[in-house]
């Protein structure tokens, strides 16, 4: 079989996924849903993304809803649980995974526009599924694998990396459920763990809508505690 | 440019033994020193790290078979090729320094040879040499090689040069050495006295790291594991964070949870819990014995006592309380000279008869009376050759006899679970003998396997659970540079065998350590290697490899399936116990299941355990073993990994309600998907802080329930059985109890959050209004000042005061969160005090809402006239009906 080149690869996951017009055409997602972790912790998951990287994430737990934003240039969070519900400045891996969450068409499209580089690695095997391995590298140097299936070119698997402070910590996620929103495939349900833990979170979207009018103000960072009383 | 020392094959010739050189990053290595004969590698190579032209290597002769091991030559017809070599232009020649070439080094013939470059001072160098004593020991030079000088040979020093030969210099200071040995040994005089530094470490050292910059920090790796020291090594600190124990044996015992009981290398014997409330930590694993650790067992006659060994059947009965220990191993009776006790010496206990033990030197024992008296079953098993019995001179330039090389012994043994008559021991030298009238006659059977190679090790004895003919055996020929696999299987007393696992074409990787048969599943088979294990579903014809929860490719000494629990508990050396819970889907797993698209196994029925807590924080240094799950656990089979459009699964109850989704899983192959048998988390008004134990839900009682899974148009449904837990003190109502209970807080905990939701829309639809209204109109006062009347009813519900101090400040859904907390972590019977809290607290809620409404009444009909004055919309009430809507959109 011919040797696939990384741009092969990122052409057929981007024809997979709806191909370039559709994710264009498409300016805001809305996703809500639950996030299932250990011993039966359910809580209620809403991520709104605008282009090009404004992204929001709360969720919904114990009567408060924690927020986590990124506006293009900023990252902040609210972490009511305490009693303190004043925008805080985000801990370094927050600010990675959410600049991360911030890429609306994720970190393989326009990849060198965006400053990541990508290289095919070879096929690999994911829980006996074979795939293409990709490895991309962040602009930041965080490096990334993406497994995409290889029947149809979807990722089933990602690795993710991140330095935080001179140290690497590394997760999985398996992404799954994909389903046609607005022409673009999605995956509704994601599961993910720490590298070698097999304790798992899981995270299913109930709901996925584009191209509502979602008003930049959503991800500045408030001035003062916006919480709902 | 990298170096490196490569072994080649460990037990056989190899012309790639030597030392290797690569100058692009690996990708080509050439060969640039080699020993004079096939047995010669390198066993050490040190560089002028200010000339890394400058290469000293060590060249050691050395082969360990399985009776015996030579350090040094074969004989005098095959002289040793050990030796101390020099290059000084990166490898291209090299000068053999020997008694001729460089003064004051030893006359030959050497064993094993260290060698170590000063750092700080490139012309000091080392080297232990293993020469014939006295002319053994410590060498130095200070002329880069040219001429040496004879230093400390003390006791720790020159002992078991094959094991401990090794040399450390420190960065700085050309004076001070390290030399691991069965304890650690510096010098601060440049190698003339050494000091003991091992301190409260294990022992068996092998090697030693120094800091560079801050050379009292150290790190050290002995046979106990690894050790830092920040003061020189005068006190050592554990990493206790590395799970590679080496495990020979496993067995398990009956409790709840059970037991897990095992022998590691020169770690001891040990016992340890298969699960703990917060995690299986060190502290969960009891030490009962001592020295080298093998088989251990639990005595099935007798719950307080267990049996465990050290080296060379050394096996004593122990009490599991108080530790006293009685030696019970069989001695010789002056006719029979001497017992030969395997290295890792087989006990075996009787499946049928409690309190039946064996134990096999080159005679099989058995002791009905927990080793007080002990039967001689057998004649001498073995081949009985001396040639294989010459421990006394094994070692090489150095004797080293210890019960490692005791050979022509028994190495296996199995009763069968069907006829305590029938009895199998395999040897370590090639003879696989069956009893089938309890001992009185033995016969032979690996003469009757076609194409084995002879003298081979009986490496396990599997005793068919279907037939008291059958029998399953591996055999290990590593030791004779052999890795394949070979397992092989009889249906009638062994008179014929055949092979179930060769390597040949695949997939089974390595030397077989372990078979063992599923005592459910006849064709289930669990064969262990030294790369891992094997799965067969169908009596050995097909295997695969098992790789579940990141398995790794670790050498599997034994296997056990639990009898009540099912687990498959495994014994890796090098990767501690795993335990793959549960392994009842893999029974009856055929072709026709694996040909359709989805379909659920069935497994033991789902015990609710107990809710408890426990363990501690150990920081970030202790290793924790990960519990198995305690949410019910959903087995399917799927041909083709899952990935487009919904895969869904949903649980209903005994009455076809739902209780909601879970995630499914979506892997090829079996998947494993779990539910927490919790309803949803009750919704839970806004306050000033979290309303802490609220996050999950109550935990369904006990019962049948569905798991209905839809992909596309195909739904496949499931029964699954919740039990109690057998260790519970309670009864079924009193668990029904708890659950109502919890459900009226539950529903407590919803009501308030509708009245919070109430009020705040009634405040939130005044402000609005006031906002709408000119400054100059008093009615936006009024609607302002209505509006903190409502709050004040609010207040009353929730604490509202914020900015992550400990307020203190408590209200109703304080109150409440706590009560829903408690009661759903214990699961017996509420007690009165909860009753009759969750009592006062309903009834005060319904206090606050009927003063609320009361409120309401008088007020919100003057403003609504007053807003439709100005035509302004009313102030809207919410209602539940409409507050459920909203709500159970989330």
């Amino acid at each position: 079989m011919a040797a696939q080149s990384a741009d092969e690869l990122v052409g057929k996951y981007l024809k997979a996924i709806g191909g370039s017009e559709k994710l264009v055409a498409v300016r805001t997602l809305r996703m809500s849903g639950k996030y299932y972790g250990d011993g039966g912790y359910v809580t209620a998951l809403l991520q709104l993304n605008r282009r090009p990287n404004m992204v929001r994430e709360e969720n919904s737990t114990q009567g408060l809803t924690g927020v986590t934003a990124y506006d293009g240039t900023t990252g902040w969070k609210i972490d009511p649980w305490g009693g303190k519900k004043d925008p805080e400045p985000l801990e370094e891996e927050e600010l990675k995974g959410i600049i991360e969450d911030s890429d609306f068409d994720g970190p393989l499209v326009n990849y060198a526009e965006k400053g990541n580089k990508v290289e095919y690695v070879g096929k690999d095997q994911v829980e006996g599924t074979d795939a293409y391995k990709l490895k991309v590298t962040l602009k930041n140097g965080d490096v990334q694998y993406f497994y995409l299936d290889e029947e149809y070119y979807v990722p089933i698997k990602i690795e993710i990396e991140r330095n935080v402070r001179g140290a690497f910590r590394y997760y999985e996620m398996y992404p799954s459920e994909f389903k046609e929103v607005a022409g673009w495939y999605l995956p509704y349900s994601i599961e993910g763990n720490v590298k070698g833990s097999q304790s798992k979170w899981k995270i299913v979207y109930e709901r996925i809508e584009a191209n509502l009018p979602i008003e930049a103000d959503r991800f500045m960072k408030p001035a003062l505690a916006t919480a709902p009383h | 440019m990298v170096y490196a020392a490569v072994p080649g094959k460990l037990w056989s010739d190899s012309n790639d033994r030597g030392l290797y050189k690569t100058t692009d990053g690996g990708k080509s290595w050439s060969l640039i020193l080699k020993g004079p004969n096939p047995s010669t590698g390198c066993s050490m190579i040190s560089m002028d790290v200010h000339n890394p032209s400058t290469i000293f290597a060590g060249m050691w002769d050395f082969r360990r078979k399985g009776w015996t091991f030579r350090s040094g030559g074969d004989s005098s017809s095959a002289p040793s090729g050990s030796g101390l070599f020099r290059s000084t232009n990166g490898g291209e020649s090299w000068v053999d320094l020997n008694q001729e070439t460089a003064h004051g080094l030893p006359s030959k013939p050497w064993g094993r040879v260290a060698v170590a470059v000063a750092p700080s001072s490139p012309k000091v160098v080392y080297a232990f040499i293993e020469a014939e004593p006295p002319k053994n020991g410590l060498y130095r030079s200070d002329d880069g090689g040219a001429t040496w000088q004879a230093l400390d040979r003390s006791q720790y020093m020159v002992w078991r040069p094959f094991y401990f030969a090794n040399l450390i210099v420190d960065p700085k200071d050309e004076n001070k050495i390290y030399k691991p040995d069965l304890v650690l040994i510096a010098s601060t005089d440049g190698g003339k006295s050494f000091s003991n530094i091992a301190g409260g470490a294990h022992g068996d050292f092998h090697d030693v790291w120094i800091d560079p910059l801050n050379t009292d920090h150290l790190i050290t790796g002995d046979d106990g594991g690894l050790w830092y020291s920040y003061d020189a090594g005068n006190t050592w600190w554990k990493a206790d964070n590395l799970p590679i124990s080496q495990f020979y044996h496993v067995s398990v015992d009956m409790d709840r949870p059970y037991r897990v009981y095992g022998g590691l290398q020169d770690n001891s014997s040990w016992v340890g819990l298969s699960q703990y409330p917060g995690g299986i930590a060190n502290a969960q694993w009891e030490n009962m014995y001592g020295g080298d650790g093998f088989w251990m067992f639990a005595d099935p006659a007798d719950p307080d006592y267990l049996y465990a060994e050290y080296q060379g059947g050394t096996i004593g009965r122990i009490n599991r309380k108080s530790h006293e220990n009685r030696n019970i191993q069989p001695l010789p009776v002056s006719s029979e000279k001497k017992l030969r006790f395997n290295w890792n010496t087989p006990i075996a206990l009787s499946p049928s008869q409690k309190g039946t033990i064996y134990l096999g030197s080159q005679f099989l024992f058995r002791s009905r009376d927990h080793g007080q008296t002990w039967e001689k079953i057998s004649p001498d098993l073995t081949t009985n050759d001396p040639e294989k019995q010459k421990q006394e001179q094994s070692g090489g330039v150095t004797i080293d006899n210890s019960a490692a090389e005791m050979n022509t012994t028994i190495h296996a043994i199995a009763e069968s679970p069907l006829n305590s008559d029938v009895i199998w021991a395999g040897t370590d030298d090639g003879n696989l003998q069956v009893t089938r009238d309890g001992g009185k006659t033995w016969h032979n059977t690996s003469v009757n396997i076609k194409g084995l190679p002879k003298n081979g090790w009986v490496s396990s004895i599997e005793a068919g659970h279907f037939s008291a003919g059958q029998a399953y055996a591996t055999f290990d020929f590593h030791m004779s540079g052999d890795m394949v696999p070979y397992a092989y299987e009889t249906g009638d007393y062994g008179q014929t065998w055949k092979r179930i696992a060769s390597g040949e074409p695949g997939p089974v990787r390595g030397y077989a350590h372990v078979i063992k048969e599923d005592p459910i599943d006849k064709n289930l088979l669990f064969l262990g290697t030294e790369f891992g294990i094997w799965v067969s579903l169908d009596g050995g014809h097909e295997w695969a490899q098992y790789k579940g929860g990141n398995f790794p490719d670790v050498a599997v000494r034994d296997i056990v399936v639990h009898p009540r629990d099912n687990d498959l508990v495994i014994a890796t050396h090098g990767r501690g116990i795993w335990i793959v819970d549960d392994i009842s889907p893999l029974r009856g797993l055929t072709r026709d299941t694996l040909e359709k698209e989805i379909a659920f196994r069935s497994a033991l029925p789902t015990v609710q355990q107990i809710p408890a807590w426990g363990g501690w924080v150990y920081g970030d240094a202790s290793f924790i073993g990960p519990n198995p799950t305690g949410d019910a656990v959903i087995t399917y089979y799927q041909k083709k990994r899952h990935i487009f459009g919904d895969l869904k699964m949903e649980v209903l109850d005994q009455n076809g309600a739902s209780l909601g989704t879970i995630p499914s899983s979506k892997r090829r192959g079996l998947n494993r998907t779990t539910w927490s048998m919790r309803l949803k988390p009750p919704r839970v008004p806004p306050g000033a802080s979290g309303a802490g134990g609220t996050g999950i839900g109550p935990r369904v009682v006990p019962g049948v329930y569905t798991i209905k899974l839809t992909k596309g148009k195909n739904v496949f449904v499931h029964q699954l059985t919740v039990k109690t837990d057998p260790r519970s003190t309670y009864t079924f109502e009193d668990r029904k109890a708890q659950f109502d209970l919890t459900m009226k807080v539950y529903r407590l905990l919803e009501e308030m959050a509708f009245a919070v939701a109430e009020i705040n829309g009634v405040r939130s639809s005044l402000e609005a209004g006031a906002s709408k209204l000119p400054a100059s109109d008093t009615l936006g006062a009024r609607l302002r000042a209505s509006s903190s009347e409502a709050d004040a009813f609010r207040m009353k519900i929730v604490a509202t005061k914020e900015g992550g101090m400990i307020t203190g400040e408590e209200r109703l859904r304080e109150y409440t969160a706590d009560l829903y907390g408690s009661l759903n972590g214990y699961e017996g019977r509420p007690t009165q005090t909860e009753l009759d809290r969750a009592e006062s607290l309903s009834s005060e809620l319904s206090g606050v809402e009927k003063d609320f409404h009361a409120w309401t009444d008088a007020h919100i009909a003057g403003i609504n006239s007053a807003l439709s004055g100005r035509s302004l919309a009313p102030i809207s009430v919410l209602t539940r009906e409409d507050w459920e809507k909203q709500t159970s959109q989330k």
